[in-house]
């Protein structure tokens, strides 16, 4: 029992350090450092342009940014969001996760792995630097619809750089999708049936089989514009019997899955959370397994209902399929309230996140129903109402779930549990921010006001919802700065952690150090129920666990 | 406790009813109702979903620190079955009554009682009245109108002359993309004579924000008048 060796030992540094051990690692626990540092610098870049999106829209006619840095700042927040933070923060947490929770050593391919990584730092790296190219940065939307991004339009090198980072990227995931669904097939240790995986690993499993049948048709996508571009293709051009409706379906055919792709891995997080601060067995563990498959495949069938406005697709097809979304989604959630029902829980602050995020996703679901009706669709596609949708599902669902993951897994990954009053603060200040942006661009939206302009007129209403919603971004950045404190003050105070700080954890990263050692486990537990932590933690209750 | 929750959550969506411009097209009359439905159904399961949620993190709060179990239940089948039917039920309901709406709006009526297109491009809108040979051209900085008549059927046919584009009236509740390449149909049966506001909502570039028009609607009489007066020009 590695709790017991740990006591009274000074704690155990992770592997090797210094520079050159973490560019030439291989090992998954480094590796997913890394992508969880990166993405979150990522994040901080991102969050630092939607200030600067929300300082240019706090008051009507203003001409603080000019109309162009403003369409160059709301392009790469959104590209740098989706792209390179939620998507690979996911991957990031899952690279250090699941090879922890099946009981392996490391992944089946770890320099497939770290390629994967190093790929995607420089796809980042790559999309930023055509802020410093002659035109400046990619303009044309995190979407790029051409014609708007081909080379009459967007002449600039930033959109080339744009089209090539994001290419790099979609490569990274889907080398990286190649480990999380051969890992957990092939590497689980001795009495880890599947049906015992941790529903995190779970939901990754299903983000892979998404990621390679998603991920491809983004790469074709981009490839055949860059071709347009630059090689006489004509694949989009209207005017050489070339069709920009295909350039939308084949992005949304990527699009649409990679919402999930975003979210599928965050479920996760919130069913291990709900789970062990409840102090309960995940409830309806099949169907939430199940519901994660179900979701992964309707998603593959529902790109469409990003085009109902262009008149060109079967809009009552597309819409049924959307509708049926949110039956899985709506097990999911069943599944955990079900999990708190009759529990007894404790608030720390990943529990507080991860209530933070039922009661967010759930009008990000509620209006993900309503656009999903073309005739909803027709005012609110490209208005602040689905601006307002979407971030409900990325920033108050994905966002708010990978700060939970953040503060529950931190002890596990650097030996150091956060400081519960900062927790709070952050929460709290996040929570009440994140709604006063959004809720107003609900009403916004339907009143009339479209995305993506850099100034707006003085209509009666417009000017005070746009100046809450300012104010509650000024809310969400003093947050995310309150988290930033909170890294710093709680990492001086470094003390000796047992395998399970949290006292009620059940999955098996739990069952080793805190950080674990290089190869994860000195010795496994015995492995009989779906809770091996848990089980060699509480043995008195080894016979409550499902099996 | 619960009904005076339920009563809060009334109001987003009598105020989302409110925010949703109504009575201005016959075709924006079906959509609205389409709002109107979707809200209700949406606050009552914000409601219900919302508040079983908070029920649950208030009722089942840990009282005795030392706890590592509160029980061990894991599932309940019947349970499972009855909420995962329950949302086919709901969804299902919701496609019955977005589907005629949505069939409603995009069928065309033939034949059509005024033709006008509508040409897209950075940063302004050309208004084609083919019949009465008027030619209505803006520019970013004197958008143009669109006149209408009113209580007569107009087909729109919409397309754009470099990039992609988005003819919205938010007051008639609708938009459809303006496509090189290709022409989109879509009706518009004016109720009310007004003024409304319409813009681009696909963001096609520098100026997209300052690509706007105006819909003035007319009785049908003044429409043949103005429409006389515009030809003769």
């Amino acid at each position: 029992m590695s709790a017991v060796a740990a006591a009274g030992a000074p704690p155990r540094r992770l592997v090797k350090h210094g520079i050159l051990a973490w560019l030439s690692t291989t090992n998954h626990k480094q590796i997913g450092i890394l992508y969880i540092c990166t993405t979150l610098f990522f994040f901080a870049i991102a969050g630092f342009l939607a200030d600067v999106i929300r300082l240019q829209l706090a008051a009507p006619q203003q001409n603080i940014v000019g109309a162009h840095a403003y369409n160059e700042a709301f392009t790469l927040h959104g590209t740098t969001m989706i792209f390179l933070f939620i998507a690979p923060f996911g991957f990031g947490i899952a690279n250090y996760l699941i090879p922890l929770q099946c009981g392996a050593a490391d992944m089946a391919f770890p320099r497939l792995n770290a390629f994967g990584y190093w790929l995607f730092l420089f796809g980042g790296l790559t999309v930023f630097s055509g802020v410093f190219a002659a035109g400046g940065g990619a303009s044309a939307g995190w979407y790029a619809y051409t014609p708007l991004s081909d080379i009459r339009v967007s002449s600039g090198v930033g959109q080339d750089l744009w089209f090539i980072g994001l290419t790099l990227t979609s490569i990274s995931g889907i080398l990286t999708a190649i480990n999380f669904l051969v890992t957990p097939i092939v590497f689980r240790a001795p009495g880890m049936t599947m049906w015992r995986l941790p529903v995190f690993t779970w939901e990754m499993i299903a983000t892979s089989l998404l990621i390679l049948m998603a991920f491809p048709p983004l790469t074709a996508a981009f490839a055949m514009a860059l071709m347009d571009r630059h090689a006489n293709a004509h694949f989009f051009d209207p005017t050489r019997g070339g069709d920009p409706v295909l350039y939308q379906h084949t992005f949304w055919f990527f699009g649409h899955p990679e919402v999930y792709v975003m979210i599928l891995p965050m479920f996760g997080v919130i069913t291990e959370v709900i789970a062990v601060f409840s102090r309960k067995p995940v409830f309806g563990y099949t169907g939430l397994v199940l519901s994660g498959f179900a979701i992964a495949g309707l998603s593959m069938g529902v790109w469409a209902h990003h085009m109902f406005t262009t008149g060109a697709v079967n809009d009552p097809f597309f819409s049924a399929m959307s509708f049926l979304i949110a039956v899985p989604t709506g097990i999911k959630f069943f599944n955990w309230i079900g999990t708190m029902w009759r529990g007894a829980l404790s608030f720390e602050t990943p529990m507080l996140f991860a209530i933070g995020f039922l009661l967010n996703f759930l009008i990000g679901g509620i209006t993900g129903v309503m656009v999903a009706s073309p005739p909803i669709d027709f005012q609110a596609n490209g208005s602040y109402f689905l601006v307002a949708h979407f971030h409900y599902t990325l920033g108050g669902g994905s966002m708010f779930a990978i700060f939970a993951a953040l503060y529950f897994w931190f002890p596990k990954i650097w030996g150091v549990k956060l400081d519960e009053r900062w927790g709070r603060f952050h929460f709290w200040t996040m929570f009440v921010g994140f709604n006063m942006t959004f809720v107003p661009m609900l009403f916004l939206g339907m009143m009339g006001m479209p995305r993506r302009v850099y100034t707006y007129p003085a209509i009666p209403g417009w000017a005070d919802l746009n100046l809450v919603a300012s104010i509650g971004t000024v809310l969400i950045t003093i947050s995310v700065a309150a988290f930033v404190w909170n890294v710093i003050v709680s990492s001086r105070k470094r003390e000796a952690l047992p395998d399970d700080p949290w006292g009620s954890a059940y999955t098996l990263e739990w069952a080793t150090s805190s950080p674990p050692p290089e190869l994860n486990f000195d010795a496994l537990p015995p492995i009989r129920s779906k809770r091996p932590a848990f089980d060699l933690h509480h043995p008195e209750l080894a016979h409550t666990s499902p099996p | 406790m619960l009904r005076r929750y339920a009563s809060l959550a009334v109001l987003p969506a009598l105020a989302g009813c409110a925010a949703i411009p109504h009575d201005t097209t016959v075709q924006a009359g079906a959509m609205q109702r389409v709002w109107a439905i979707f809200l209700a159904a949406g606050a009552g399961v914000y409601v219900l979903v919302g508040g079983l949620i908070l029920w649950a993190a208030l009722a089942y709060r840990r009282r005795d620190p030392a706890v590592v179990q509160a029980t061990a239940f894991h599932s309940n089948t019947p349970l499972e079955i009855a909420w995962t039917i329950a949302p086919i039920v709901v969804v299902a309901a919701l496609f019955l009554v977005t589907f005629p709406a949505e069939q409603h709006v995009e069928n065309l009526v033939h034949p059509p009682g005024e033709i006008v297109q509508v040409v897209g491009f950075r940063w302004s809108w050309r208004f084609v009245y083919p019949k009465e040979h008027v030619v209505v051209q803006g520019t970013m900085q004197s958008p143009p109108e669109l006149v209408l008549p009113q209580n007569r059927t107009t087909e729109i046919r919409l397309s754009s002359s470099d990039v992609i584009h988005s003819f919205w009236v938010p007051a008639f509740l609708f938009k459809r993309m303006a496509i090189p390449g290709i022409v989109n149909a879509f009706d518009f049966t004016p109720e009310r004579p007004g003024v409304f506001p319409g813009r681009c909502a696909e963001y096609c570039g520098t100026y997209h924000a300052h690509m706007s028009f105006t819909v003035r609607v007319l009785p049908p009489g003044e429409f043949v008048r103005w429409a006389r007066m515009r030809s003769a020009a």
